[in-house]
C-alpha cells in the first residue's frame, strides 16, 4: 500500500499517481511535497486605505517587495507575468519569485499563489485559486479575477503579508 | 484461426520443432488460456481458439507441410509486418499480502521500410460521411460542414470512395457511395444541403454503414465520419449495436461532436467500439481543418481494422485501457479485445494498459498476460498479420532498483488528470457534489502545477458552479474532458524512429 503524503489516500503498490488527488507517489518527490497549510481563520478584511498612489508602471520601472520581517527588499523587473509562489520539488512549474526565505510554508503560501501581469503601463495581481487567499490593501481577491496593483499597495499571501512600491 | 498467421509463434516454438515440442509447447500455453480456468475473460476465450488452430495445423501433417513451403516462398517476397513492443512498469516485484496494479505500454510499430516509402503507396479510402443537418445546424455550421467536404472532396482521386449522408429526423443519401470522378457533380451536391428538422443519429449511421458497405473491402480503408451538433433521443444502443456489427465487418467510424450540444459519452462510445476517434469542435470555423485533418491521417495508413486482443492470466484483472497515440481515446476493454483502427506509416500506436496482480504471489517468474495485435497491411498480398508478445515478471524479494519508464510515466501523469476529470463527473453523477467539487478542485491544482493556467482556471470555475449549483456547464465538461485528454497528445508525440 501506498499512502500518498499529500493527500492521505491509500493507493495500491504499484500506483504513480495518487488515484485521488493526481500527486505523483515516486518516492524521492514524494518526500519532498510538502502541502499548503490550511490557515484556521483568515484575519478579517481591514478597512480600505483613504489614499491610493499611482497605477501607472513606466517601461523601465521596477517593483520593490518589502517583506515584512525580511531585512532586505526584493526587487523585481516584472515580465509580461510574474508567478508568486513556493518553489516545490514536485512541480514542474516554478514560481518567478520563489516565497520559501520568507516562511511561506509556514505562511501558507501555495506553490503558485498569485501572479502579476503587465500589461502596457498597468500592473495587475491575479490569485491564482490559492488555498488561502490572496488580499490586495485588506479585501479578498476572486480567485482569476485581476485586480490593477498601484504603488504603495499592501498584498497579503495567506499569512505573508508585503508591500509593493514602483521605482 | 485467420490465414497468414504462424502457429510457430502462436505455440512459441522453432520451425524446426519436433511433434514432442509441438505438444509441450500447447500444453503449457493452453493451460494459461483455457477456458475453465478463465470464466470472465473473453480475450483468453478467443486466443485459445488461436492456439488450438495452430495446434491441429501444425499435429497435421500435410497441412504443415504446405504451411512450411508457404513461409519459404513468403520470406522471400517482399512483405511488410508491424511490430508489438511491451513495455512493463516494472521487470521485478515484491509479493504483498495485498493485491498490487502494474502498467504495461503495448505499441505497434509500422515496418520502417514503410516510413521510407514515397507518397504512392497512399492507402484508398471508402469514405462516408454522416453529416447532421438539422436546423441547430443551419448557418454557419453548415456553411463550414460544406466547405469541409468540397475541400475532402478535392483531397480525394478516382481510385477512392466517397459517400455521404445528410440525415435529420431522415436520412437522405447526398451522394451514394461513388468513385471520385466527377469532382464538381459532388461539389454541386454537397452544395444544395438545407438544415431543417430534428437529430436522430441511428437513421443517419444506419444509411452510412449501408453505403459504405457497397465497396468495403480489405484493400481499402473503410471509414465513417460522423458529425453532428446535437443529441439522439432513444436510439442510443441501436447505434451502439449497428457500430459493433460495422466494426466486425471492417468499418471504422470516428464520431465528431460540434459545439456543446451532443452527448460526449456516447460519441466516445461509438468510437471506440470501431477503432475511430472522437473528438471536440468548439467552433464552427474549426470544422474545416479538423475533417481534413482526419481524412488526410486516413489516407497514410499502413495498416487497417487493428485490434490488440489481451488475455490476462487467470489471476490477473485488466482494468482499463487508454489509446495514447495517434489520437487519444479511451477504450472499452469488456470484449477482450480493443479495435484500434488504422495504423499510420509514421506514427506507432500505442496503449496504456492497466492490471491489478492478486496478493501473495509464488516466487520466481511468472507469467502476466498475452497480447496479441493483429491487422490488415493494405499493401501485401497476404494483408493480415498478427504479432504477440507473453509478457512475464519476476517475483522476488530483492528486486533490481529501477526507474520505471518515462513513457509510461509521462504518459500516466497526463492520463491521471483524465482520470480525475471522469471520477469528477462520477461523483456528480451519483450526487455528491461536495466530493466533485473537491476533485475539481484538485484537478485545478494539478494542471496549475504543469503550467496548464488556461485549464486550471476552466476547472476551478467548474469547481464554483458545482458548489453552487450542484452542475457542470456543458462547455465546461465537454473542454475539460478533451483537453486534459489532448494533454497526452504532446506526451506520446514521439515518432516511431527510436
Amino acid at each position: 500500500m501506498m499512502i500518498c503524503p499529500y493527500c492521505g489516500y491509500k493507493n495500491r503498490e504499484g500506483v504513480m499517481f495518487c488515484e485521488e488527488c493526481g500527486q505523483g507517489l515516486k518516492a524521492e518527490v514524494a518526500n519532498a511535497v510538502l502541502p499548503t497549510r490550511q490557515l484556521e481563520t483568515a484575519s478579517p478584511n481591514m478597512a480600505a486605505r483613504a489614499t491610493w498612489g499611482t497605477a501607472r508602471f513606466g517601461q523601465d520601472a521596477s517593483i520593490i517587495i518589502h517583506i515584512r520581517d525580511a531585512t532586505e527588499p526584493v526587487v523585481l523587473q516584472p515580465a509580461k507575468k510574474t508567478l508568486l509562489g513556493r518553489s516545490d520539488t514536485s512541480s514542474p512549474q516554478k514560481p518567478d519569485l520563489d516565497l520559501t526565505p520568507f516562511g511561506a510554508l509556514e505562511k501558507g503560501v501555495s506553490r503558485i499563489h498569485a501572479a502579476i501581469y503587465r500589461s502596457e503601463d498597468t500592473l495587475t495581481l491575479v490569485d491564482m485559486g490559492s488555498a488561502n487567499g490572496t488580499h490586495l490593501n485588506g479585501q479578498r481577491l476572486v480567485p482569476d479575477q485581476p485586480r490593477i496593483l498601484r504603488d504603495g499597495d499592501e498584498i497579503r499571501l495567506g499569512k505573508l503579508v508585503a508591500h509593493v512600491y514602483f521605482k | 484461426m485467420l490465414p497468414g498467421i504462424d502457429p510457430y509463434t502462436t505455440l512459441g516454438i522453432a520451425k524446426d520443432a519436433s511433434q514432442e515440442d509441438i505438444k509441450a509447447a500447447y500444453r503449457r500455453v493452453a493451460r494459461r488460456l483455457h477456458p475453465d480456468v478463465n470464466q470472465n475473460n473473453p480475450g483468453a476465450a478467443e486466443q485459445f481458439q488461436d492456439i488450438t488452430a495452430a495446434y491441429e495445423l501444425l499435429m497435421d501433417a500435410d497441412r504443415k507441410k504446405s504451411f512450411d513451403n508457404q513461409i519459404v516462398k513468403r520470406a522471400s517476397g517482399e512483405n511488410y509486418n508491424f511490430t508489438l513492443r511491451v513495455t512493463p512498469s516494472k521487470r521485478a516485484v515484491v509479493p504483498l499480502p495485498e493485491p498490487q496494479v502494474i502498467y504495461l505500454l503495448a505499441e505497434i510499430l509500422p515496418d520502417p521500410r514503410a516510413r521510407d516509402q514515397d507518397q504512392k503507396r497512399e492507402s484508398r479510402l471508402n469514405l462516408t460521411l454522416v453529416l447532421d443537418h438539422s436546423n441547430s445546424m443551419n448557418g454557419t455550421r453548415l456553411d463550414k460542414v460544406k466547405v469541409a467536404a468540397h475541400q475532402i472532396i478535392d483531397q480525394m482521386t478516382k481510385d477512392d470512395i466517397l459517400s455521404i449522408i445528410s440525415f435529420n429526423d431522415r436520412a437522405e443519401i447526398i451522394i451514394a457511395a461513388t468513385p471520385v470522378e466527377n469532382k464538381h457533380a459532388l461539389k454541386a451536391k454537397v452544395s444544395m444541403m438545407n438544415a431543417s428538422g430534428g437529430t436522430e443519429i441511428f437513421k443517419g449511421l444506419s444509411a452510412g454503414v449501408e453505403q459504405n458497405r457497397r465497396y468495403l473491402g480489405p484493400k481499402l480503408v473503410n471509414h465513417i465520419v460522423l458529425l453532428t451538433d446535437g443529441n439522439t433521443f432513444g436510439d442510443h444502443d441501436k447505434c451502439i449495436e449497428l457500430a459493433r456489427t460495422a466494426a466486425e465487418q471492417g468499418i471504422s467510424i470516428s464520431a465528431m461532436g460540434l459545439g456543446q450540444e451532443w452527448n460526449d459519452d456516447f460519441l466516445d462510445e461509438i468510437a471506440s467500439t470501431t477503432g475511430g476517434t472522437s473528438s471536440y469542435i468548439n467552433s464552427a470555423s474549426a470544422v474545416i481543418r479538423f475533417l481534413n485533418d482526419h481524412v488526410r491521417n486516413l489516407s497514410n495508413a499502413f495498416a487497417e481494422r487493428v485490434r490488440l486482443s489481451i488475455a490476462p492470466d487467470p489471476d490477473v484483472k485488466l482494468e482499463s485501457a487508454f489509446k495514447l497515440a495517434p489520437h487519444p481515446q479511451p477504450l472499452t476493454t469488456n470484449d477482450g479485445f480493443i479495435q484500434l483502427g488504422s495504423l499510420q506509416a509514421n506514427r506507432l500506436i500505442s496503449v496504456l494498459l492497466q492490471f491489478q496482480m492478486p496478493a501473495g504471489m509464488n516466487m520466481g517468474f511468472r507469467s502476466i498476460a498475452r497480447l496479441v495485435s493483429a491487422g490488415d497491411i493494405l499493401s501485401n498480398q497476404q494483408q493480415q498479420f498478427q504479432a504477440l508478445s507473453d509478457i512475464s515478471l519476476e517475483i522476488t524479494d530483492n528486486p533490481p532498483v529501477e526507474d520505471p519508464p518515462i513513457a509510461i510515466l509521462d504518459a500516466l501523469g497526463k492520463l491521471t488528470l483524465y482520470r480525475m476529470q471522469e471520477r469528477a463527473q462520477e461523483a456528480l453523477a451519483s450526487g455528491d457534489v461536495r466530493e466533485a467539487t473537491r476533485r475539481l478542485e484538485n484537478l485545478a491544482t494539478r494542471l496549475l502545477a504543469i503550467g496548464e493556467e488556461d485549464l486550471a482556471h476552466q476547472a476551478r470555475a467548474e469547481a464554483r458552479r458545482v458548489a453552487h449549483t450542484s452542475n457542470l456547464s456543458d462547455k465546461g465538461r465537454k473542454t475539460l474532458k478533451y483537453q486534459t485528454r489532448y494533454l497526452l497528445l504532446e506526451a506520446s508525440s514521439e515518432d516511431t524512429s527510436q
